[in-house]
């Protein structure tokens, strides 16, 4: 044992250390707690508005603050343009804001996003759209029934929609000449899609794949389940909406319109779903398309433009950027998705949802009519790196440099199939997601594991579903 | 008279008192007072940085927390979940076969290379290899892992472009359950193996030529010599290789996010990945804390077993 010599004077040292302490947990613990909105010179008194970075370009910012501006002189906006590789990773990056206390007013969210904003986050605008109704009667005129009930949730609107996006086949003319293949029909089917496949792998080298697709949510295996009339989850319609729908919409198309969409029930063992698993799997294993991880849309581009693949689904966003990669506007061409059972098709949408922590929802409200506004998306989409939701838009004139021919169809998508709807996305859809990119995966190793997989689906989708966000 | 010894009493020496420590002169303090200041950056880094955050982290894992709603007391719950979740188990299994795997490969190679360039060969030659073995490390991951994919694509990759020139049928390097974990590992490999290299080229110029030479005048040939001497007078700085290899191995996240997102199915998805996931694509916080939680512990064991192993193998100077 050691003698320890403690002297007063070091006693009466770790005393006052101890009490300073002390003192400055207690200060610590008695504060509210900090946030990011606390650092002097973070809140300026902007309306901040979130984007997808990748979407919106410097370009763009400038475009949309300089034009408001203009129109609302009084209101500071500051664009914030959050850099993400998909919704899905802009949303954590969103949420994270929230967590860190510096929330943006409004956030762009796309439909993966639209419901868990509103259950959560978001603020109905109800109450502003019945205030300026005849303001916003041309709006509504100008955007298809379908995009703006996908943005409602359980009766209310949560967003304007501003853009969207369906899964339409892109096809290289190149690959189709080489096929000596004509261009499909509007209402080709699945066997005429499965014929063209094999035409083009016929006539072309062992480095080419006919069908290229990326296992994601949008434009992966969901065109094909609805195709095939089914979903992942049982679909439905919320009661409610009419304040809306008897507002804007004639009677002949607010028929079957309701308070937004409802994704239940999971229904990955349908008998449906299975077929159209299967289906997939025969095209991998007679080499016609691609295995899920083989897509992803970073190469997709370098490998249609070069003629190594024939046929692909995307959306309005992908003429501009084939047009940007050099490709001619003769050199693809677009039609709808192949019928199976149905020819429903599914897109997807995104507008400028409000958040409940805002406390300028007035300059918010502000903001989002003018970002629906026909001039504003005039500016702002000049490349067709979207569809624009307003059906004024699309014109011969805005697709004359970058093609497609049958521009057409990216409305019509919706115009001659009204049937064709969102992406299935409940407020869980990140799980939702997840679990389906899984399980894809797995699925398609071969013909044979598709029922196996699609009931370790059905049962990750039960718990998902069932787990509250 | 009987002779009686009377037994010596031996008096206990009053003890001295012991010498007072010598008052640090005003040198000694502000030597120490500058030391203080020195180490006090690092210090308050570490807290800051480490030490408040795996607090954070262990308080976090009892309670339910989405971001959105204030969070609730969970006590043990989310641990529970974490042990039946059978995604989170297979991830640990993922991480272990990985970690055994990368690292004894890591090591392997760049040992043999640091023999290889520490034999005989001209300085410059030798300044390039070293650049050129460790000039991957400099790379980020996530864009190593991102060229890494155009190169293994089972239908458009170069790799298999190249075996197809030989008639080697395309290999599925990304997509079959087996070849995914073996290409994250090499891609791994690959990109590690300069930090060791870089060591055991330190450990072996710090061997005494002398040895060598005696071993040679007593007849031991090279590999005996590797053997016997080069391996036992290395095995610190391979314990210092294998410790930052293991603690790196199981924290594995971008090559596998990047390369396979986890898949097929879940044949890559390691720890880190369901922690990512879980927090900011599930918002489900408490749950990823208690993961992060038994990362950190399993770490901390697997470290703490390699020290105590050390005492066996690994022979100072």
């Amino acid at each position: 044992m050691t003698d320890s010599h403690l002297t007063r004077r070091t006693l009466l040292r770790y005393g006052a250390y101890g009490a300073g302490a002390a003192a400055l947990a207690g200060t610590a613990a008695s504060w509210d707690r900090l946030t990011g909105a606390d650092i002097p010179g973070r809140d300026d008194g902007s309306l901040v508005v979130a984007t997808l970075g990748p979407a919106y370009g410097p370009e763009a910012i400038r475009t949309l603050t300089e034009g408001f501006k203009q129109v609302h002189p009084d209101i500071k906006l500051r664009i914030n343009a959050v850099q993400a590789v998909d919704w899905s990773d802009f949303f954590a990056k969103i949420l994270t804001q929230i967590a860190a206390g510096t929330a943006p007013d409004l956030v762009y969210v796309a439909t993966e996003g639209v419901q868990l904003f509103a259950q959560r986050l978001g603020v109905p605008l109800d109450r502003w759209v019945k205030r300026d109704a005849e303001e916003l009667r041309e709006y509504f005129a100008d955007v298809h029934p379908s995009l703006v009930e996908s943005m409602m949730y359980e009766g209310s609107l949560y967003q304007l929609p501003v853009e969207f996006n369906a899964a339409d086949m892109y096809l290289n003319t190149q690959v189709l000449k080489r096929a000596g293949a004509d261009f499909p029909a509007a209402d080709w089917t699945r066997d005429d899609f499965t014929a063209l496949l094999r035409d083009m792998k016929q006539s072309s080298g062992s480095q080419f794949t006919p069908y290229f697709w990326t296992n994601r949510l949008w434009g992966g295996v969901v065109p094909w389940l609805f195709a095939n009339d089914t979903n992942l989850l049982t679909e439905s319609k919320a009661p409610g909406g009419t304040w809306l729908w008897d507002s804007f919409y004639p009677a002949d198309r607010r028929q079957g319109r309701g308070g937004g969409f409802r994704w239940t029930t999971p229904q990955a063992t349908d008998a449906r779903v299975e077929e159209a698993y299967d289906y997939l799997a025969s095209l991998i294993q007679e080499g016609l398309c691609t295995r899920p991880e083989g897509g992803n849309g970073q190469n997709l581009i370098g490998v249609f433009s070069t003629g190594r693949v024939g046929v692909t689904p995307a959306g309005g966003f992908w003429a501009g950027g084939l047009h940007l990669a050099g490709m001619k506007a003769d050199g693809f061409d677009v039609q709808y998705f192949p019928r199976w059972r149905s020819q429903r098709m599914q897109y997807g949408a995104a507008g400028y949802a409000l958040l409940r922590t805002s406390k300028k929802q007035e300059e918010a409200w502000e903001f989002i009519k003018y970002a629906a506004r026909r001039d504003t998306l005039t500016r702002l989409f000049t490349t067709n790196q979207t569809t624009p939701a307003r059906r004024s838009m699309l014109t011969a004139d805005r697709y004359r440099e970058s093609g497609p021919a049958h521009w057409q169809v990216f409305y019509d998508t919706l115009d001659k199939f009204p049937d064709t709807g969102p992406i299935p996305a409940p407020p869980q859809v990140a799980e939702v997601e997840q679990v389906l990119l899984k399980h894809t995966g797995t699925a398609l190793a071969s013909r044979r594991a598709v029922a196996p997989a699609l009931r370790r689906m059905q049962s990750d989708l039960e718990k998902a579903m069932e787990r509250d966000v | 008279m009987t002779n009686t010894q009377i037994p010596a009493v031996r008096l206990k020496q009053p003890a001295a008192p012991p010498a007072a420590p010598p008052r640090p002169s005003a040198r000694d303090r502000g030597t120490r007072l500058l030391a203080t200041l020195f180490l006090a950056p690092t210090i308050v880094g570490i807290v800051v940085f480490t030490v408040v955050p795996i607090a954070g982290s262990v308080v976090l894992s009892l309670f339910h927390w989405n971001v959105i709603d204030d969070p609730s007391f969970a006590g043990a719950a989310n641990y529970g979940e974490v042990f039946g979740d059978s995604t989170v188990l297979v991830s640990f299994r993922n991480t272990l076969v990985f970690m055994v795997f990368a690292v004894a490969l890591q090591l392997l190679i760049a040992l043999a290379l640091a023999l290889a360039v520490n034999g005989r060969m001209p300085v410059w030659l030798r300044s390039v290899f070293r650049s050129a073995f460790f000039f991957p490390l400099v790379l980020s991951a996530a864009s190593i892992s991102v060229v890494m994919k155009y190169l293994f694509n089972q239908d458009f990759g170069m790799v298999n472009w190249l075996l197809g020139l030989v008639g080697i049928a395309p290999v599925p390097w990304l997509t079959s359950e087996n070849a995914a974990m073996a290409t994250v590992i090499l891609v791994y490999v690959w990109q590690q193996f300069g930090f060791s290299f870089l060591l055991f080229v330190g450990g072996l110029n710090n061997i005494p030529k002398e040895i060598h030479e005696a071993a040679s005048l007593d007849g031991a040939t090279g590999l005996r010599k590797h053997l016997n001497i080069t391996l036992p007078l290395l095995s610190p700085t391979l314990l210092v290789a294998s410790v930052v290899g293991i603690i790196n191995a199981l924290q594995v996240f971008e090559q596998p996010y990047v390369l396979t997102n986890g898949g097929p199915g879940d044949a890559t998805r390691t720890v880190v990945m369901v922690i990512y996931e879980s927090a900011f694509e599930q918002l489900r916080f408490g749950e990823a804390s208690a993961v992060g939680v038994l990362l950190f512990v399993l770490i901390m064991a697997v470290t703490a077993l390699q020290f105590r192993l050390s005492r066996r193998f690994v022979h100072y100077q």
